[in-house]
């Protein structure tokens, strides 16, 4: 398998390497977008950052960013896979899930485990399409409302109920709303579940709203499902590295974090980033703008790509062909995992290393 | 390369040294004066202040709560705000670089981060490798797991919690066992609201005391070096003098820490039923040799309190300033993580303020009582040199009384203290104090085989200024920051212990996690080779 190529043409590696220096040192503003990749990656690809004054992004920052906005403007109750998992009684699915692959499995499993094995029940705020698809046991579901857009006005209905606040037509029945309130209250344990991707954020802060309300006299928590390519590992290493999640910058040598300055798809279509790390180690994706500026790809293959980048070299899977530090969706955390079919594949952080290194010297910012 | 530090006032309590003198270094260690040998270096320190590099026991640096709080308040970033100096916490450093960097130009050299859940401990040790200069070590939190709370329920023997325990320490690279409100979580997951020492955790049965009481065993027969650190239930709660009375009289004899003492000064005087007990508390830690305290000195201004104490977050989160929060359920302790500001014209904040400086100053033994903010719940650690300044000066603190309110003051004893710290008591609470709690034989102390970590400090008459900024700071022998600025990038190591166990328990552990999450155990574990750090480990002997 050809490992570098330069406009679509094999060449050795360390040509690939002196030509992704050459473009990131004549640079005025590089981006490093995509960002699947490792704990190790991300932190390679911050130190690059840093040093050429370059701008940090995420292929999902978008899903993130919305469930974040939440977190830095209201309160909100989380809790772990593993906890849903052991001590959740009841589920309050709210929109679209199934979208999320992860975790699906405990999501739908028949009981939880802690002090004796319960039923589990789950309710399923408009699911949309998803009500069909849902893996087992359709008859424990008990879906509320229809399609997604009902949504915001179901959940404004519900929360009002839960707090015994009036409410006029909703998108269901009043006894139905009714029923559900009551259900709600009288969980052990119950745990929120909504895909980042599929909710706006005034719809998530109504969703926490009700889960903290609900903890009035029970016991509720929530549990959102974010995309994958290690985003959650890759946002905790901008948060210790920068004090801020992604869609941060260096330009200023101090970052500076700046959701909509900072978005790698503005900077690509306004021409101000003239040179992109587009970083996607865990499946080839290609970045999600037509005309770009002279890419650096980083991925398993090129194949995505409309026309061939710059300078492409491809990178092993993290925990397949390396050892690898990432975020486990099913615990939560990070988590150290061997290789599972050890090859020479070059990691992103050993790319991008090699990139710095080969950085003239003037090239470098002082930090 | 032989280094000589010329002709300082050498403050070096553990070996009984003050006065003026030279310090030699050779290879990252002290060595004695050497007879006819020119030193490669020599660095003039006549008219300083000389000490071994400060140990903080006691500080959220690290780890998933530590960096959700920087996520949730990006508004307390540096880079966030034109004006830096108007909010402490930009002061403090918000990234791992910052916080490693600001640390060392004050002269400390290793920090202790205290509250790791075990899960997260791989995370946590990344962001300490991630933090420059300082040596650091994490405390593991135990105390509100199933596995142990199952273990008490199923009254297994000392030495099945004894291997457990071991083996939490040795995959999560941790130097001792913390305990944060004993079953408090485990009992606000069965919805329980209010947990005190001798409540009962719902579905296991066991109460607070035993939970404490079996962890304090299992560390002490362990040999861990460090005593089990305890944060006591009922933290900030009018009347909890009584929590933390009954806690230490639970030592019964065997060595225990008690964290952030201050938020347990608390009594139920005066018109609004909130008044200091520092000084019963003070008593008590007097009368309890085996006992050591640390404080969680209060300083006003904008922070944020992060803490593994779920059930008291969830309670308190409605005093958020600004107002937003983030409660964690998370496996085991959870978290909470609640901004907060403490406030010069707040009543309860002025009363917090001074309970902190009473139990400073009124416990006798700078050996027992523990120089911290708890940063960043009390406050940022970068307010440590203006305490300094406070414990160092009766007229400083009558001066900041004077500007408080009054009512707060009546409520306390702290304008009746006459005390005032000196330099050689502050280096015995900051450095050899710390180290022996720690089993650190070879740090906080200047004498001949100690790692080289040395601060230079100007012996200004505004102790703040002194303390704000070293003259010089040495990491291993090797200079890394002068006046202020850092001049060598080093990445410090961890500090961990690795306690005898019996092997049958990785068999059992293995097996708990199969069954109970249907999940290999490797999660949990810490290699050396995932921190991308030559050397991040450095092993600290147990007791044998």
């Amino acid at each position: 398998m050809e490992r570098a190529r330069i406009a679509g043409s094999p060449v050795a590696l360390e040509a690939a390497i002196a030509e992704a220096a050459r473009l990131v040192a004549a640079s005025k503003q590089a981006l490093i977008a995509g960002l699947g990749t490792d704990v190790a990656g991300a932190r390679a690809a911050i130190a690059l950052a840093r040093r050429t004054g370059a701008v940090i992004d995420h292929m999902h920052a978008e899903s993130l960013l919305r469930a974040l906005d939440v977190v830095r403007s209201s309160g909100v109750m989380l809790t772990t896979p593993t906890e849903v998992d052991v001590g959740a009684d009841t589920l309050l699915l709210a929109g679209p899930i199934l979208q999320v692959g992860q975790f699906q499995q405990h999501i739908f499993a028949p009981t939880h485990r802690d002090h004796g094995a319960i039923e589990r029940r789950i309710f399923w705020l408009c699911p949309g399409t998803d009500a069909a698809k849902a893996p087992s046991r359709r008859s424990a579901i008990r879906p509320i409302g229809r399609t997604p857009r009902e949504l915001p006005a179901l959940l404004a209905a519900l929360r009002a109920r839960v707090a015994g606040r009036p409410v006029g037509r909703a998108a269901v029945s009043a006894k139905l709303l009714e029923e559900t309130a009551r259900d709600l209250k009288a969980s052990r344990f119950g745990v929120a579940i909504w895909s980042a991707a599929e909710l706006d954020a005034l719809t998530v802060e109504m969703l926490c709203g009700l889960v903290d309300d609900l903890n009035a006299t029970t016991r509720f928590s929530a549990l959102p499902l974010l995309p994958a390519d290690n985003l959650l590992g890759a946002l905790q290493v901008c948060g210790w590295l920068t004090g801020f999640p992604m869609r941060t910058g260096f330009g200023r040598l101090d970052p500076h974090h700046d959701p909509w300055l900072f978005d790698g798809r503005r900077l690509v279509d306004s021409g101000e980033a003239d040179c992109v790390i587009w970083i996607s180690a865990y499946r080839a994706a290609a970045p999600p703008w037509r005309r770009a500026p002279p890419t650096i790809a980083l991925t398993a293959d090129a194949a995505g790509f409309e026309s061939p980048p710059r300078v492409h070299i491809a990178v092993g899977t993290p925990a397949v062909d390396h050892g690898a530090v990432h975020h486990l969706p099913l615990t939560g955390t990070l988590a150290a995992v061997a290789a599972s079919q050890p090859s020479n594949m070059i990691s992103v952080a050993d790319a991008i290393s090699r990139i710095a290194a080969a950085l003239p010297d003037d090239g470098a910012r002082r930090c | 390369m032989l280094t000589r530090i010329a002709g300082g006032r050498v403050i070096d309590p553990a070996n009984g040294r003050d006065g003026a003198g030279d310090v030699w270094m050779r290879d990252g260690r002290i060595i004695e004066a050497p007879m006819d040998a020119r030193a490669d270096v020599t660095y003039d320190a006549a008219g300083k202040i000389v000490m071994a590099g400060a140990i903080d026991i006691h500080s959220h640096i690290a780890g998933w709560n530590v960096n959700t709080a920087r996520l949730l308040l990006p508004e307390h970033h540096r880079a966030a705000l034109q004006r830096p100096a108007a909010t402490p916490l930009a002061l403090a450093g918000w990234s791992t670089f910052e916080t490693g960097c600001r640390y060392a130009t004050m002269g400390f050299t290793t920090v202790v981060e205290p509250a790791v859940s075990p899960h997260y401990a791989l995370h946590a040790h990344l962001e300490l490798a991630d933090t420059p200069i300082i040596d650091k070590a994490t405390l593991a939190v135990l105390g509100n797991d199933d596995y142990l709370l199952s273990l008490l329920r199923a009254k297994a023997s000392g030495s099945a919690i004894e291997d457990y325990v071991a083996w939490i320490l040795d995959m999560s690279r941790s130097i001792g066992v913390k305990v944060v409100n004993a079953g408090g979580a485990a009992a606000f997951k069965e919805n329980v609201r209010a947990f005190s020492f001798d409540d009962v955790v719902p579905s296991y049965g066991v109460s607070s005391r035993q939970i404490v009481k079996a962890l304090q065993r299992a560390v002490n027969n362990l040999g861990v070096p460090h005593p089990l650190h305890v944060h006591c239930n009922n933290l900030g709660l009018a009347g909890n003098v009584e929590t933390a009375l009954t806690t230490i009289a639970a030592a019964e004899g065997l060595p225990l820490h008690l964290a952030h003492l201050q938020f347990y000064g608390y009594g139920k005087e005066g018109e609004r039923g909130f008044s200091s007990a520092a000084a019963r508390l003070a008593e008590a830690v007097n009368a309890a040799a085996e006992v050591t305290i640390d404080v969680g000195q209060v300083m006003f201004g904008p922070t944020v309190t992060i803490s593994a104490d779920v059930l008291r977050q969830f309670n308190a989160r409605d005093q958020a300033r600004p107002k937003k929060w983030l409660i964690f359920d998370g496996d085991g302790n959870g978290a909470g993580i609640v901004p907060y500001d403490y406030r010069r014209n707040d009543f309860y904040n002025a009363v917090q303020w001074a309970v902190g400086l009473e139990l400073f100053l009124l416990i006798d033994n700078p050996r027992q009582v523990f120089f911290t903010t708890d940063h960043p719940n009390g406050a940022p650690f970068t307010t440590y040199p203006d305490i300094f300044a406070l414990l160092m000066s009766r007229d400083l603190r009558a001066k900041w009384i004077a500007d408080l309110p009054p009512a707060a003051m009546a409520v306390t004893t702290l304008a009746s203290i006459a005390r005032e710290y000196t330099l050689p008591e502050i280096a015995a609470m900051t450095r050899a104090a710390p180290a022996r709690l720690f089993g650190l034989s070879d740090r906080g102390h200047l004498g001949p085989g100690a790692v080289a970590d040395v601060a230079i400090y100007e012996d200004d008459a505004d102790r703040a200024r002194m303390f704000r900024v070293a003259s010089l700071v040495f990491k291993d022998g090797e200079l890394v920051a002068r006046d202020g600025r850092v001049t060598r990038r080093s990445w410090g190591r961890a500090l961990t212990v690795a306690p005898q166990r019996d092997r049958a328990v990785d068999r059992r552990m293995k097996d708990y996690y199969e069954e109970r999450y249907g999940l290999s155990d490797e999660f949990v574990k810490v290699p050396a080779h995932a921190l991308g750090r030559p050397q991040p480990f450095e092993f600290v002997p147990c007791r044998s």
